[in-house]
């Protein structure tokens, strides 16, 4: 390769990783028309677990039950304070009606507010979070943390509307999982009068009727997906036909109503005989969460999973708490990687010379296209994450390094440093590829198979393999344009050939 | 590089590793009884006492002062808490204090009671400045990602061993289907014996665990394969081949375990710093050098140890089944 063409690609590759690197890493303030507003690097844009931004933490008390803060306020009336006293009972830090322990008794409320937070943690087991936990507080009230999944930006409220997107998302999803009693389908034209409207026979098990509700996204519409059982289409089949029969002017109601106790989730508008396996129910308003809290809710009801309690679900407050290793803690872990990321490149130099800061180029592309992805694909980044992350770069690393001292040993044979080159790539090629496709076929059934934090980890280190071996073939085209330059092939990579001396 | 001579060592190295395991189930069994708990599972998989106190910023404009009366309290009262966090409420911050069951309840709920006071000195008072004790019964979702988990961990394994099978030789893939198992029976009895607090990282470095052994028994293997390229090697005794083929690879068995080691110690102690609680990040490091150690052991010393039995049962069978051929032909 000529100098010129080699001077320009090179030139052209540092200008694309500077500038992407400033657009990955600077946030900076942009003047406009509409006034002064923020530019988010990607990386301030990464979707952070609760070991870095925080949790959402709610208590949520059953119906009967206050806080003991709230009950101070309402006996502050003197009036009402001996209303309040026999109204209610102080069990710890809450306060229970009396009349409501009559009704259950002691234990057996205490059992039922066990028995929710089960579902609780089933339900919320579906929202693939990275870590969240569910808890019985005061014996009488459920607590629930779940990951506060902000970016940096949303994080330090540099993003006002990203955040208040994301604490949005969290309220309703708290409140979608409360939702308690059973599921019924509804119809005011159809059904039966005296039981709600409801349309199914009383005697029938609704659950034996669905055998999933799933979330559905296509082309950006989202949707819930209900799989019958044998027995669900039938009935299905004949409820559509009576609604289609009993309707006998537009204003009719056609519409079948799901309802969890008394709250209607979704409704089917219904022109004609349902007969089939499946069926959609398109969801206008909300997105893709949306989609998947309905679908997690209607699952859980339709097999038995229901709430026995009523929960406030109208006025909880959701507290935003700071992550467990202090407020720094995702500036810590940024310097931390940075850390890594300088210890290979200053490694790497020392040893292998000029040749070393083609792999300093190498693992900052590796570095850039992680920022990329997790931020494109919206990953959510933990602690566990960085581990993982710091494994794709090692290994891209070992690639590099194995394939520098193959060549190394190729050069002791007398070999020039082209051959050296091409021997070394071949002699590594079954080794390295053998390396990327066992642990790629790792990471794939790490995302495929687990949950939450592990099935991120195993979608981000199915990325950083698919990176490592498309930077080591990488690497070799630009050590071929970056030594052209050099006079020496041999100490551009710190080998010494060996001489031969002819007899 | 001077051979480890292992192949001779398997008897020690079985013994090495069946101690440790049987260590591990002992002191696990005997946990489990005594302590309730196979391991020492950490706070976030245990019950735990928590202070919840709320501040109105009309009568503290500054958190840091609130902070400062509850630290003062806990230590008049005697009690420490493993964990804090803050976080903003509709009228001004709540601090949340995490302590573990074993924390004398009375003495919290003194030092509360003193907080509740100090809040409503002065003109402070206030309902938005409350201090309350909670007892919390944790119900997480652990069973799910540890299935899960267990699954996805079970399949690689199964497909690594498929994998050699196919590309190099039953026998390789049988050492390491053994590899993957000794490693995580070697990692889990070591956080038996340890006491480490077992948290939500130990599933991410059980993986760690067998995807570094995957990388070792990849390059012993490798290694094995070049090597018998050379005919000088391939007249070697199996347990010669062996014993060359491990001592070449140690170095880069060693190198990953040991990378993904300190690049994990780095995170965690950089964390610590960030959190100044040091306690926090014991359990993490402690568990990668750990899962390092049983790498190491594991994919260089047993596994070479054990394989180079399996691979003078493979030929001797190979050996014995060509003799039959040529006699029948």
């Amino acid at each position: 390769m000529g100098k010129i063409k080699s001077a320009v690609i090179t030139a052209i590759l540092v200008a694309a990783i500077v500038v992407l690197t400033f657009f990955a890493t600077v946030s900076y303030m942009v003047p406009g028309s509409n006034g002064v507003k923020r530019y988010n690097s990607f990386i301030s844009n990464i979707s952070l677990g609760a070991d870095l931004s925080g949790e959402a933490v709610a208590v949520l008390y059953p119906d009967g039950v206050i806080s003991a803060a709230d009950y101070k306020l309402l006996t502050d009336d003197e009036d009402k304070l001996t209303e309040y006293e026999e109204k209610y009972a102080p069990y710890g830090s809450v306060y229970v009606e009396k009349d409501k322990i009559t009704e259950y008794g002691e234990d057996a409320f205490k059992e039922m507010v066990e028995n929710d937070a089960a579902v609780l943690t089933k339900r919320l087991g579906q929202k693939g979070y990275s870590r969240f936990s569910v808890s019985v507080q005061d014996d009488f009230t459920v607590k629930v943390a779940v990951p506060s999944n902000f970016s940096y930006a949303a994080y330090k409220k540099y993003d006002t509307t990203t955040r208040t997107r994301a604490t949005s998302a969290i309220e309703q999803t708290l409140k979608f999982m409360f939702y308690s009693g059973e599921l019924t389908l509804r119809n005011s034209n159809a059904g039966n009068p005296s039981a709600d409207n409801i349309l199914t026979p009383i005697a029938d098990d609704i659950t034996t009727y669905f055998k999933s509700i799933t979330k559905y996204s296509m082309a950006g519409n989202y949707a819930v997906k209900l799989n019958l059982t044998k027995a669900g289409r039938e009935i299905f089949k004949s409820i559509t036909k009576k609604i289609t029969d009993a309707a006998e002017s537009d204003d009719d109601d056609k519409a079948i109503g799901f309802y969890v106790g008394d709250d209607q989730l979704l409704s089917l508008t219904v022109s004609g005989e349902i007969d089939s396996s499946s069926f959609f129910i398109s969801i206008e308003n909300g997105g893709e969460a949306t989609a998947q809290d309905y679908a997690i809710v209607l699952n859980s009801v339709a097999h038995g999973e229901v709430l026995s309690l009523d929960y406030n679900t109208d006025d909880f407050d959701v507290v935003y708490a700071s992550p467990s290793l202090g407020a720094y803690a995702p500036v810590f872990l940024a310097c931390a990687m940075l850390v890594i990321i300088l210890a290979a490149i200053i490694y790497s130099i020392i040893k292998y010379k000029k040749l070393g800061l083609v792999n300093a180029i190498m693992i900052l592309i590796y570095s850039l296209a992680i920022i990329v992805a997790l931020t494109v694909i919206g990953i959510q980044f933990t602690i566990a994450g960085a581990v993982t992350v710091s494994l794709g770069l090692l290994l891209l690393c070992c690639s590099n390094f194995a394939l520098f001292e193959e060549v190394r040993k190729e050069t002791k044979k007398g070999k020039t440093m082209q051959s050296a080159i091409k021997s070394a790539y071949k002699n590594l090629l079954t080794g390295i590829l053998e390396l990327h496709v066992i642990l790629l076929v790792a990471a794939i059934l790490l995302a495929l198979v687990c949950v939450g934090e592990i099935a991120s980890c195993g979608l981000i280190f199915l990325i950083a393999t698919i990176i490592s071996y498309v930077l080591y073939w990488f690497t070799r085209f630009m050590w071929y344009v970056t030594s052209s330059n050099a006079k020496d092939k041999f100490r551009f990579g710190g080998f010494t050939r060996e001489e031969y001396i002819d007899d | 590089m001077t051979n480890l001579k292992l192949s001779s060592k398997m008897h020690v190295m079985i013994i090495v590793s069946v101690l440790i395991i049987a260590i591990g189930l002992a002191m696990g069994l005997v946990f489990q009884f005594v302590m309730n708990g196979y391991f020492n599972y950490g706070v976030e998989y245990s019950s735990y006492n928590s202070v919840v106190v709320d501040y109105a910023t009309v009568n503290f404009s500054d958190g840091d002062a609130v902070k400062e009366i509850c630290d003062n309290e806990f230590k008049n009262a005697g009690v420490s808490y493993y964990t804090s966090s803050f976080g903003e409420s509709g009228v001004g911050g709540e601090f949340v204090f995490k302590f573990s069951t074993g924390v004398d309840e009375a003495k919290i709920k003194t030092a509360v009671t003193a907080i509740q006071a100090k809040l409503d000195a002065g003109d402070a008072a206030s309902y938005s400045n409350s201090a309350y004790f909670h007892a919390v019964e944790t119900n997480l979702g652990g069973e799910k990602t540890l299935i899960y988990g267990v699954i996805a961990i079970a399949s690689a394994v199964v497909f690594q061993f498929l994998y050699f099978a196919i590309r190099y030789k039953l026998t390789m893939a049988f050492a390491a289907l053994l590899a993957d198992v000794h490693n995580l029976a070697i990692f889990v009895s070591l956080l038996a014996i340890t006491r480490v607090p077992v948290g939500a990282t130990v599933f991410t470095f059980g993986v760690l665990t067998v995807i570094m052994t995957m990388i070792g028994c990849g390059f012993l293997f490798d290694r094995m394969r070049k090597n018998f390229k050379d005919e000088g090697f391939a007249k070697l005794d199996s347990f010669e081949q062996v014993d060359v083929s491990a001592s070449q690879s140690v170095a880069n068995i060693a190198a990953v375990s040991v990378g993904i080691a300190v690049a994990a110690v780095v995170l965690f102690v950089l964390l610590a710093i960030s959190s100044m609680a040091i306690e926090l990040i014991i359990s993490p490091v402690v568990m990668a050098l750990l899962c390092a150690l049983a790498s190491i052991y594991g994919t260089a010393f047993f596994t070479p140890a054990v394989y180079s039995r399996f691979k003078r049962i493979g030929d001797n069978f190979k050996a014995t089944h060509s003799k039959k051929s040529a006699k029948n032909s």
